[in-house]
C-alpha cells in the first residue's frame, strides 16, 4: 500500500544561504570572538577614552588650520609629493622586473604525468627556491626595508625606492605566480600534448592568459607603493614621509596640513587613474 | 629518429601506426580505461562512440600522456610513456589534437594560434621571434592557406577571443593543417558547432586522412560515426564494440548506450542517407584513405 504523501518541508531539506548549524563552525565563532577580546585588552582599546577627550586631537585640528600656501611650503609640497611619485613609479616597476622571472620560476610545472621521482626533484628545486626568496621578500614590511637600506645606503629617496622595489618584488612574485597557476590550463595542455615544451606552453599558453591581470597587479602595487612612500619617509627614505616628520618636530602644523592634503589628493588621482586603466584592461 | 616526421610520415605510413595495447587508467577506485586494446593502421579513420564517462576523453588523454596508465601505448612502434621528456616531445609532434571546447589561447591573434600548430618545429629563437614579431614569411603563407582553407581568410589578426565558437573550432583545425600531424585525435570535435562547420571541419579532417594521417573521432552523433569505416565503442572503459559500422546493429547499440538509444535523435535505423557533401560513405572505403 503506497503511503500518504508527506508535506515537502524545503526550509529545512535545502536551508538557506547561511551556513547550518554545526560544532565546527560554532567553535570557530567561539574562537574569533576570544581572540577579538583578548587584542581588546591587550592594546588597551577604548572607545570611550577617543570619544570624551577630545581636546588634545581638537587642538592638533585647529592648529593646523589655516594651511600654510606661502610659496616656499608649496615649492617643498611639490617636490615631497614628485619625490613620492617617483619612488612609487619605479618601486614598482622594478619590483615588476624582479618579480616575473621568480614568478615564472615560482609557478608549478603542469607537466609531470611519466616523470621519475629525480626528474620531479630537479624541477621541484627551481620553484622552492623562487618561492623561498619571493616570501623573503614580501613577508619583511616595506619599512624595515628602508631602514635597513637607509642604514647601508644614507637617507634619502634611493634607499626607500630600493625598499618599495623589494616588497613589490616580493608581493608582486606571488601574485603572478598565482595567475599563472589559475589560467585555464586546457589550452596550455592542448599546446604540450601537441610537441611544444614547457618554455613554449609558457610563453603562449600562460603568459597570454595572464597579461591583463599582471597588468592590472602591477598597477595595484602602483597604487599601494605610493600610500607607503608617504610613510618611508618617516625613517629618512624621502618622500613627502620626510617633510611632514620635518614639520610635525617643528610643530609647524599649517605645513603639515598643506602636506597631508597634498598626499591625499596625489593618493587619490594616482587611485582614480589606476582603478580606471584596471577596468579598462579586464573589461 | 623522429627527424624530418613529415616527410617520414608520407614515405613511410607505419611511422604513425597507433597500438594500444592492455591499457588501463584509474581515478582513484574508479577505472576511467579497463584493460582496452586496439591497433590503428597508418592512415585509418576510426570513430570512437559511447556514453559520457565511456573513457573516449580519457582514452586520448593515454594516448598523448597527459596522464599515466598501466599498458602500452605505441606511436609508430615507440612507447609513449616510457619516452624521455624529448622523445615525448617528438612524438606529441606527430600527433594534432582538436577538442569540443577548441582549447585555443583566446587572447592571440587567431594567425598565431593556428601557426602554433608548427610549435613542436620551432627551436627557441623562432619561438621567441614568433611570440614577438610574428611567425617568419614561409610560416605565414603556410598560416593565411590553412586560414583559407577553413574559410577564414582575412582574420588571422583578429582576437581569437572575438571569433564565433564555429570560428574558433575552424582556427583549431587551421592549427591541424599548419602542423600536418601523422595521427589527428579529435575529441567531440563537432559538439559544440552548427552543421556547416560540422562539414567544413570533416572536410580538413578527410584532406589530412587523405595525405597519411590516422584519424581517431570521438563522437556522440551515432549517424555521423555510422560515416567512419570503423567504430570503436566504449562502455564503461573497455571496449564493447570494434568493426564495420555495417555490423553495429541496433540491439548492439542499445547495449552500448545502456538502452538509451530508443530515444536517440541522432541515430535511426535508416541506411545511411546524405546529409551534406560525400556523406554516404567517407573515401576510402576500407579505412585506410588512398594515399
Amino acid at each position: 500500500m503506497a503511503s500518504p504523501p508527506t508535506e515537502y518541508d524545503g526550509q529545512k531539506s535545502i536551508g538557506g544561504a547561511v551556513p547550518r548549524f554545526s560544532w565546527g563552525s560554532s567553535l570557530a565563532i567561539l574562537i574569533i570572538l576570544g581572540l577579538a577580546g583578548w587584542s581588546y585588552y591587550g592594546t588597551q582599546f577604548d572607545i570611550l577614552d577617543l570619544l570624551t577627550n577630545t581636546e588634545p586631537a581638537s587642538r592638533f585640528v585647529s592648529e593646523m588650520f589655516p594651511p600654510d600656501f606661502s610659496l616656499a611650503t608649496l615649492q617643498a609640497t611639490g617636490q615631497g609629493v614628485l619625490e613620492t611619485f617617483h619612488m612609487s613609479f619605479l618601486g614598482a616597476l622594478i619590483g615588476a622586473i624582479v618579480a616575473f622571472p621568480l614568478a615564472a620560476l615560482g609557478t608549478r610545472n603542469i607537466e609531470t604525468v611519466g616523470a621519475s621521482r629525480s626528474e620531479k626533484i630537479v624541477r621541484a628545486v627551481p620553484y622552492h627556491a623562487a618561492r623561498f626568496v619571493l616570501n623573503v621578500f614580501r613577508s619583511v614590511p616595506d619599512i624595515l626595508w628602508a631602514l635597513v637600506f637607509v642604514v647601508a645606503l644614507g637617507l634619502g629617496p634611493f634607499p626607500g625606492t630600493l625598499a618599495l622595489a623589494v616588497h613589490s618584488a616580493g608581493v608582486l612574485g606571488k601574485l603572478y605566480s598565482e595567475t599563472l597557476e589559475a589560467v585555464p590550463s586546457r589550452p596550455v595542455e592542448a599546446l604540450a600534448s601537441t610537441g611544444a615544451d614547457g618554455f613554449q606552453s609558457f610563453l603562449f599558453g600562460m603568459l597570454p592568459q595572464g597579461m591583463s591581470n599582471f597588468t592590472s597587479l602591477t598597477l595595484y602595487q602602483w597604487e599601494c607603493n605610493i600610500r607607503s612612500a608617504t610613510i618611508l619617509g618617516f625613517v629618512g627614505a624621502g618622500g613627502i614621509g620626510q617633510q611632514i616628520l620635518i614639520s610635525m618636530n617643528l610643530f609647524d602644523y599649517p605645513k603639515v596640513a598643506t602636506l597631508v592634503g597634498a598626499t591625499v589628493i596625489v593618493v587619490l588621482v594616482v587611485d582614480r587613474f589606476s582603478a580606471s586603466v584596471r577596468k579598462r584592461i579586464t573589461d | 629518429m623522429w627527424t624530418n616526421r613529415r616527410e617520414s610520415l608520407t614515405s613511410s605510413p607505419p611511422n604513425n601506426r597507433l597500438e594500444i595495447k592492455r591499457v588501463s587508467v584509474a581515478f582513484g577506485r574508479n577505472l576511467a580505461l579497463d584493460d582496452v586494446s586496439f591497433v590503428i593502421e597508418a592512415g585509418e579513420r576510426v570513430a570512437v562512440i559511447g556514453t559520457s564517462g565511456a573513457g573516449k576523453s580519457t582514452l586520448f588523454r593515454a594516448i598523448t600522456r597527459d596522464i599515466g596508465v598501466s599498458g602500452e601505448v605505441r606511436l609508430g612502434g615507440k612507447e609513449i610513456h616510457s619516452l624521455s621528456k624529448r622523445g615525448l616531445r617528438e612524438a606529441r609532434g606527430l600527433i594534432g589534437r582538436i577538442h569540443q571546447s577548441y582549447n585555443l589561447v583566446p587572447q592571440l591573434p587567431a594567425g598565431v594560434n593556428a601557426a602554433l600548430g608548427d610549435v613542436g618545429e620551432m627551436g627557441k629563437t623562432r619561438t621567441l621571434r614568433t611570440f614577438l614579431i610574428g611567425p617568419e614569411a614561409a610560416l605565414a603563407k603556410r598560416v593565411e592557406a590553412a586560414m583559407e582553407r577553413v574559410g577564414l581568410a582575412g582574420m588571422s589578426a583578429t582576437k581569437t577571443a572575438n571569433l564565433s565558437g564555429g570560428q574558433q573550432q575552424r582556427v583549431a583545425v587551421a592549427r591541424l593543417l599548419v602542423q600536418k600531424p601523422g595521427l589527428i585525435l579529435a575529441d567531440e570535435p563537432f559538439a559544440a558547432v552548427d552543421p556547416v562547420t560540422t562539414e567544413r571541419v570533416l572536410d580538413a579532417l578527410l584532406e589530412l586522412n587523405g595525405g597519411g594521417a590516422s584519424l581517431l573521432v570521438s563522437l556522440h552523433d551515432v549517424e555521423l560515426a555510422k560515416r567512419f569505416p570503423r567504430v570503436v565503442a566504449l562502455k564503461e572503459g573497455r571496449v564493447a564494440y570494434d568493426g564495420s559500422p555495417e555490423s553495429l546493429s541496433k540491439e548492439k547499440l542499445n547495449d552500448i548506450y545502456d538502452g538509451d538509444m530508443e530515444t536517440n535523435p541522432k541515430e535511426s535505423d535508416e541506411p545511411d542517407e546524405p546529409t551534406g557533401p560525400d556523406v554516404t560513405r567517407l573515401k576510402g572505403q576500407d579505412g585506410i584513405s588512398a594515399h
